[in-house]
């Protein structure tokens, strides 16, 4: 009679459960699942996008893309930039993160200084940091006299560099306020044991921080690098994908293929490799770093 | 059992989605483009309900920089003729995100009224999705306007105004060191040389836009390949001529360095309006460009004196490069023929209309017995060209070497070329390998 009982509720649990992740569901699906799978299927095709020919042509276009330069260079650019903004932006926000956590005055006032830019759409930034390089920074750079080269956009051996400093400078804040969260949450006890154990702030930081906020910096992580994998508005208002093509992301080359070169069967393979390697890159990263995870 | 459950609809909703978006895709894009046909003789019935009736046409506008802004103009002339009709208005830069809003507008339905230029009439035109405009509208503007917008004899394009394309030279600047307008690459190399001498940059140069690559690039094609050899394209496609092989070719992208070599060490990251500026306040003496700087150089400076000559070419024969631009198309499914043709009406019948969008855009008038009134410090260079007859209409290179996906691409490989990633010689292979892209259909 009991054992009934309990089926009954665990069936109407499961009955509100469904209902509950009805909406999401759909919306997921049809937002998401559906248009990837109409994507592989395109990437099976010579579709242009326009006519009403669409050839099946097996996997011919997955086959094209291991020949086609300007795809492995999109990647290659990509990788670079994400590359650069993981490793940046975990340090410059952890390292930020702990001086704001140590006390320092008018913490408020720096804690939305380094926020506010990341509340800034990623075309503004790009337009901004466009100005700055081409008409700011050169303006300062007569009025003190100097002779710094801060045309950072204009050349295809600097632009990376301008590209990963207009990114930092908007998402740094971001990341730092989920670190600043993570170091409040680890307990002050745990500092006290390691000091008592006679542990100087460097090895407090390497044995106590760093294991505590290893959940904070899967997010960050994970964050960091899918974002940059899927880098495209911050070039559309900065660099263009140029000079030539040396900023060209792989979000940037499959528009261009799909829709300016009229190739959306091509560009649709290039999206699925996208998709697979932003799963990979992921799942790798969030095995590897939930195996380091600690709890208090 | 209910994690099977639940991966059960998921895989079938998976399923269901893929094979309806496959359905779908064929249906729609057939009647996208096949049905128009079929289509037009009910929306010519459907078409005489609009008389009197409100009516709301949707409208793409795929604008040049200088067009933002005449949407209003229009609207207003339009509510006083014609009050019952009113325009919803879609605004995007042509060149970035006119042919991806066409794209998508092809999957579900065109809007009734597209605003783009001549070129695209071949691009979509082919396809079936575009209305033939009524010899009434087509009477009213230029014999010239037609020629690149008529395919098989019909013509699907308004063309309301025109863009002329050279090298803008400061007058001033051109008479106090007593240059003459350049006839041959000698001429220039001489005002260059002087240029350089006299510490003038001699091109302002603004390729931090790639398309200002791809323009000049096919400025310069016009003069040295496509005005001797009008079909050049077609040939490419063919195989019987490539960017590789073509001497002349290779000189016109060699005319990229000449620029580059000659202009401000910042180029790539000069925008336009910065350019535009920096000619204007004398930093320098030329800009290859077209009438889309007119409206910076006077906004900047109204007494601005500047002229307009053709690039030379090898043989000293170059001509003045025009460009037909706002061009009306019109959707072939469309619903409210009558309401479209009262906008066309008034587009082409209301002088003061017309003359204050030609102002606004300082372009020169596609209708007949329409001028603008704005001072055109170029226009007497232009005359001069148009009464010899050395001017040439780009829409031919256009149509054969399309801009999205080809010229726009090729102009990246340029820009590396001249920022010495790539030789010379990958810029020119690259063109050739992308010989697929370079025609719309």
């Amino acid at each position: 009679m009991k054992e009934k009982r309990y089926l009954g509720m665990e069936k109407k649990l499961a009955r509100q459960y469904f209902i509950l992740i009805v909406p999401g569901f759909l919306i997921f699906t049809v937002g998401l699942i559906i248009p990837l799978f109409l994507s592989f299927r395109y990437s099976l095709t010579d579709w242009d996008g326009m006519s009403a020919n669409m050839k099946f042509i097996g996997l011919k276009n997955y086959i094209d893309l291991f020949h086609d330069k300007e795809f492995i260079e999109s990647w290659w650019f990509t990788v670079k930039f994400t590359i650069g903004n993981t490793i940046i932006q975990n340090i410059c926000a952890l390292l930020f993160a702990v001086a704001l956590d140590s006390g320092i005055k008018a913490q408020k006032f720096y804690r939305a200084a380094f926020f506010i830019p990341c509340l800034i759409s990623a075309v503004i930034v790009g337009f901004v940091w466009l100005k700055m390089y081409s008409n700011v920074l050169p303006a300062i750079n007569q009025w003190l006299g100097t002779n710094f080269n801060f045309m950072l956009f204009g050349n295809a051996k600097t632009v990376l560099g301008g590209l990963l400093i207009a990114n930092n400078w908007q998402w740094i804040g971001y990341w730092m306020l989920i670190y600043l969260a993570g170091l409040q949450s680890v307990p002050a006890e745990l500092y006290e044991a390691a000091r008592v154990d006679g542990a100087g702030p460097v090895k407090r930081f390497f044995h106590v921080t760093i294991p505590m906020l290893a959940p904070a910096i899967t997010i960050c992580v994970v964050g960091i690098t899918t974002g940059s994998l899927k880098v495209y508005d911050l070039l559309i208002s900065s660099t263009k994908g140029g000079p030539g093509r040396a900023s060209t992301s792989i979000i940037y080359q499959t528009y261009t293929t799909a829709i300016n070169g009229r190739q959306y069967g091509y560009g649709s393979a290039m999206t699925v490799t996208l998709v697979l390697m932003l799963l990979l890159v992921a799942l790798i990263q969030v095995k590897g770093l939930k195996n380091k995870e600690v709890q208090a | 059992m209910r994690r099977k459950v639940v991966s059960a609809m998921l895989l079938l909703s998976m399923m269901a989605g893929l094979f309806a978006g496959c359905g779908s895709s064929t249906s729609e894009s057939t009647g996208g483009n096949t049905g128009t046909a079929k289509e037009e003789g009910t929306e010519a019935s459907d078409s005489s309900d609009d008389a009197g009736d409100e009516v709301t046409l949707t409208v793409l506008a795929g604008q040049s920089t200088t067009d933002a802004g005449i949407e209003d103009m229009i609207d207003e002339a339009l509510a006083e003729k014609y009050p019952e009709v009113t325009l919803e208005w879609e605004c995007v830069d042509w060149g970035n995100d006119f042919q991806p809003k066409m794209q998508q507008y092809m999957q579900s339905g065109l809007p009734d009224i597209m605003i783009g230029k001549a070129q695209d009439v071949a691009t979509y035109a082919p396809l079936g999705v575009l209305g033939t405009i009524d010899d009434t509208y087509l009477d009213k503007g230029l014999d010239a306007a037609r020629e690149n917008v008529t395919i098989d004899g019909s013509t699907y394009g308004l063309v309301y105004n025109a863009l002329y394309q050279g090298v803008y030279y400061n007058k001033t600047m051109f008479k106090e060191n007593g240059w003459e307008i350049p006839k041959t690459m000698d001429d220039l190399q001489k005002i260059i040389d002087d240029c350089n001498a006299k510490g003038i940059t001699p091109f302002a140069s603004h390729m931090v836009d790639t398309w200002s690559i791809g323009n000049v690039t096919m400025q310069f094609m016009m003069n040295d390949v496509f005005n001797h050899t009008p079909d050049w394209g077609d040939q490419f496609r063919d195989g019987k001529v490539s960017f590789s092989e073509d001497k002349n070719m290779q000189t016109a992208y060699q005319y990229n360095k000449l620029i580059f070599d000659n202009t401000f060490p910042e180029t790539f990251s000069t925008e336009q309006t910065d350019c535009d500026a920096k000619m204007v306040l004398g930093e320098a003496a030329m800009k290859v460009s077209g009438s889309w700087s007119i409206q910076n150089f006077l906004d900047i400076d109204e007494n601005f004196d500047f002229g307009i000559f053709p690039f030379p070419n090898q043989t000293g024969d170059s001509k003045l490069i025009f460009e037909p631009n706002i061009t009306v198309m019109t959707s072939a499914a469309t619903k409210h023929q009558d309401a479209i043709d009262k906008v066309l009406d008034v587009l082409t019948s209301d002088t003061e209309l017309a003359t204050e969008i030609y102002d606004y855009t300082k372009t020169a008038s596609m209708l007949k017995d329409v001028s603008p009134t704005f001072e055109n410090p170029s226009q007497e260079d232009i005359d001069k060209y148009a009464a010899s007859g050395d001017i040439v209409d780009v829409t031919l290179g256009n149509n054969q070497l399309v801009w999205g996906g080809f010229q726009e691409e090729n102009a990246k490989y340029i820009a590396s070329w001249l920022q010495g990633e790539i030789s010379f010689e990958d810029a020119l292979k690259a063109s050739d390998d992308r010989v697929g892209a370079s025609k719309a259909n």
